[in-house]
């Protein structure tokens, strides 16, 4: 079975030859465009332009039909008016594995409904299996082949399924700008073939994929996800972001894919007998995917204690807040922690308790190597389950030298490296917007990033990253003991 | 027994729902506990249905056309003797809503132990099928809306975590002085129903919508008291 999965979807993500259908010879349509973006994401399979008339598309022979390339196609790439779909992908003779039919005016709209029935229709006559229509591609490094100029080479762990092409660009955008590397996001749109639980199949038996993500507005056939995601026991965390999840998002879901997402309360009770994580926004979907790319999830010790550090007493008590109301807890050190810090005679207005609140005027002594010593006080006598460093980079301006941000960040690394496994480490760096911090901040990001450290903007924004962490080893803890 | 048969026989009968004796049929057969009762077709067989119950018993009208018996003044209550069961049954007959009916007969049955009043559900999702709920009876249902689902089948710990789930869930451990229910019973119950193998898994092509209101569950056991199941279109 699981074999079998990979060698059915496999095609998919890495073609060996490629067909593109709607290519224009003066060379400016969107499939121009595909054509030119696969050849600068390295793919060196052959491409196959589809087109009635032309000889010659961007410098490639084309073909009349997909019956008639001189090999079987995996992947054909199809953006012509919706009504000509039909009898090009009837002409298929068994010769094509997957077709993505990026064209609209299907089973969005009232009077696409039955083309989307007849659409469905021409793939199995056609012999190949649909993805789409109404969607924008695949962007797959390990096939090298992308619909979008945006997104890394490498090849990551990070798996998505995705139902809105539009939104499939923002997550490789903003994820990666956020430090997310993807085995591969593939756009869905209206699902008439291939579902969205034949591609979580996929990613779940995927060796290079270790975290999931899926932006759902309606599961297609909800059973088969149930059951795929109960037997899976969450060995692969998964994250839902479900659109449509009120009445008038609902409404919204209809006109856009076409779809009828149905009960709010089924998504909960799936969340809760799985163990996926469901989020609201795309901003806790690229939040929470971060966390489980970075962080190996501790299921054998659930996460208990949270621990903040950095500078802001405000910022601390209200993250106390926010984390105790997605049920983490900040729980104050024992004694042994608290004579431990103590002993380090930090100066007056630190708060040694944990919150460790530490103002500027504490943070930069010795030039920022303090932050050294606490750290490692707070791994050895503090149990931390989780450790929240925050440094709002704005109260540093003005105060100290740049060497003191660097030096800072640097030891909050290097303790990392002495306390392997210890507890889930978390860097906030916050800041007010100002153009030389935001690049400060790109450039200490990409150095948290590289040794595996996720980076977040807000302590709101770590939390619920925290949060579902913390639900998922709960899950997995209790339901594989 | 025959479940499936009971079902096929509503089925045949061209009924939308399970009248409340075929209900019962299908959770004892399920294996939860629901009262003992007798079927009457009118107040002339009274006196020979007491000598087989254990008074006081609860008299309920059984009609295809009434779903909400309460409401149409088809359930009395505390009935201790065949004459004041009779006076009953003769009320019912006289009151509007019951008499504009097709009555099939009178349920005569035993009254469950006091306990707290729970509600068991089903519904079927056109994507996910078969769901199961859970809540306290009452107001925590109808105005509180405190209630948990689940995709079916569950299994122990879903059942045990839908329970912690409600904000009522202090009441089933004796909040405010009183002595606390048995939660085994209502696991029992919930994985009875909602689990592998269970009603709604079993029946899942049949019943649309399913509501075991209430089950009343004492500190000992749970009883089904009322069932109300509405099949799928055929």
């Amino acid at each position: 079975m699981s074999q079998d999965i990979l060698e059915q979807f496999g095609p998919l993500f890495a073609p060996k030859t490629v067909a593109v259908v709607g290519a224009s010879t003066r060379g400016t349509a969107l499939p121009n465009v595909f054509i030119r973006r696969i050849r600068e994401f390295g793919y060196t399979g052959e491409i196959y332009p589809i087109h009635p008339s032309a000889a010659e598309i961007d410098g490639l022979k084309a073909y009349e039909s997909l019956g008639d390339t001189p090999r079987p196609i995996d992947y054909a790439y199809i953006a012509i008016a919706a009504a000509q779909v039909v009898p090009l992908l009837e002409a298929g003779r068994g010769r094509v594995r997957f077709a993505q039919v990026i064209s609209s005016g299907f089973g969005e709209v009232d009077e696409g409904k039955a083309l989307q029935d007849a659409l469905a229709a021409a793939a199995r006559a056609g012999g190949m299996r649909l993805v789409g229509p109404n969607c924008l591609g695949i962007y797959t490094p390990r096939g090298h082949v992308t619909f979008t100029e945006a997104g890394p080479k490498e090849l990551g762990p990070v798996g998505i399924i995705c139902q809105s092409g539009g939104l499939g660009t923002d997550i490789i955008r903003r994820g990666s700008a956020r430090g997310l590397k993807y085995s591969g996001l593939i756009t869905v749109g209206n699902c008439a073939d291939v579902a969205p639980h034949e591609l979580l199949q996929f990613y779940l038996t995927d060796p290079e994929t270790q975290v999931i993500g899926m932006y759902i507005e309606a599961a297609k056939n909800g059973r088969r996800l149930f059951e795929i995601l109960r037997e899976a026991r969450a060995r692969k965390p998964v994250v839902i972001l479900k659109g449509g999840r009120t009445q008038q998002g609902l409404l919204a879901a209809a006109s856009h894919t076409g779809s009828l997402a149905g009960d709010d309360r089924v998504w909960v009770a799936l969340s809760r007998q799985t163990g996926c994580v469901l989020v609201n926004t795309l901003d806790e979907f690229i939040d929470t995917l971060l966390i489980f790319q970075s962080l190996a999830p501790h299921p054998q010790h659930p996460m208990q204690r949270v621990v903040l550090f950095g500078n802001g007493g405000g910022t601390s008590v209200l993250a106390t807040d926010c984390y105790a109301r997605l049920g983490l807890d900040v729980l104050p050190f024992e004694h042994s922690a608290i004579d431990a810090l103590a002993e380090l005679k930090l100066p007056p207005g630190t708060s040694i308790t944990n919150p460790v609140d530490c103002p500027v005027g504490t943070l930069r002594q010795e030039d920022g190597r303090v932050a050294e010593k606490i750290l490692d006080t707070i791994y050895e006598k503090g149990s931390p389950d989780a450790l929240v460093m925050h440094l709002n980079l704005s109260a540093f301006v003005g105060r100290t030298s740049d060497e003191v941000l660097d030096n800072l960040v640097q030891a909050a690394l290097r303790v990392q490296s002495r306390h392997p496994g210890r507890a889930h480490f978390v860097l906030v760096l916050r800041s007010d917007g100002d153009p030389p911090l935001e690049e400060r901040k790109r450039a200490f990001r990409t150095t948290a990033n590289a040794l595996g450290i996720p980076v977040y903007d807000e302590m709101a924004s770590a939390g619920v990253a925290l949060a579902a962490l913390a639900s998922h080893e709960r899950f997995v803890h209790s339901r594989n003991a | 027994m025959d479940t499936h048969g009971l079902i096929a026989e509503a089925r045949r009968q061209d009924r939308a729902a399970l009248d409340e004796q075929a209900g019962k049929q299908l959770l004892n057969a399920y294996g939860l506990t629901v009262p003992k009762s007798v079927r009457v077709s009118g107040a002339a067989e009274v006196s020979a249905v007491f000598e087989q119950l254990k008074a006081p018993v609860v008299i309920k009208v059984v009609s295809p056309d009434i779903l909400h018996k309460s409401d149409a003044g088809g359930v009395r209550v505390n009935i201790g003797s065949p004459a004041e069961a009779t006076a009953a049954i003769k009320a019912m007959m006289a009151s509007p809503a019951i008499s504009a009916s097709r009555v099939d007969g009178f349920l005569i049955e035993e009254m469950a132990p006091a306990g707290q009043e729970m509600v068991i559900g089903g519904v079927r999702d056109p994507q996910f099928g078969p769901l199961v709920m859970v809540g306290l009876g009452g107001i925590f249902v109808e105005v509180l809306a405190d209630v948990a689902f689940r995709i079916c089948p569950i299994e122990q710990r879903d059942a045990e975590e839908m329970l912690d789930e409600l904000k009522g869930a202090a009441i089933l451990k004796g909040a405010r002085g009183r002595k606390p229910v048995s939660r085994e019973a209502i696991l029992d119950a919930l994985l009875r129903v909602g689990g592998e193998g269970g009603l709604l898994m079993n029946h899942a092509d049949d019943i649309q919508e399913a509501d075991i209101n209430p089950l009343i569950v004492s500190e000992v056991g749970a009883v089904a008291v009322d069932a109300r199941f509405v099949l799928t279109k055929a």
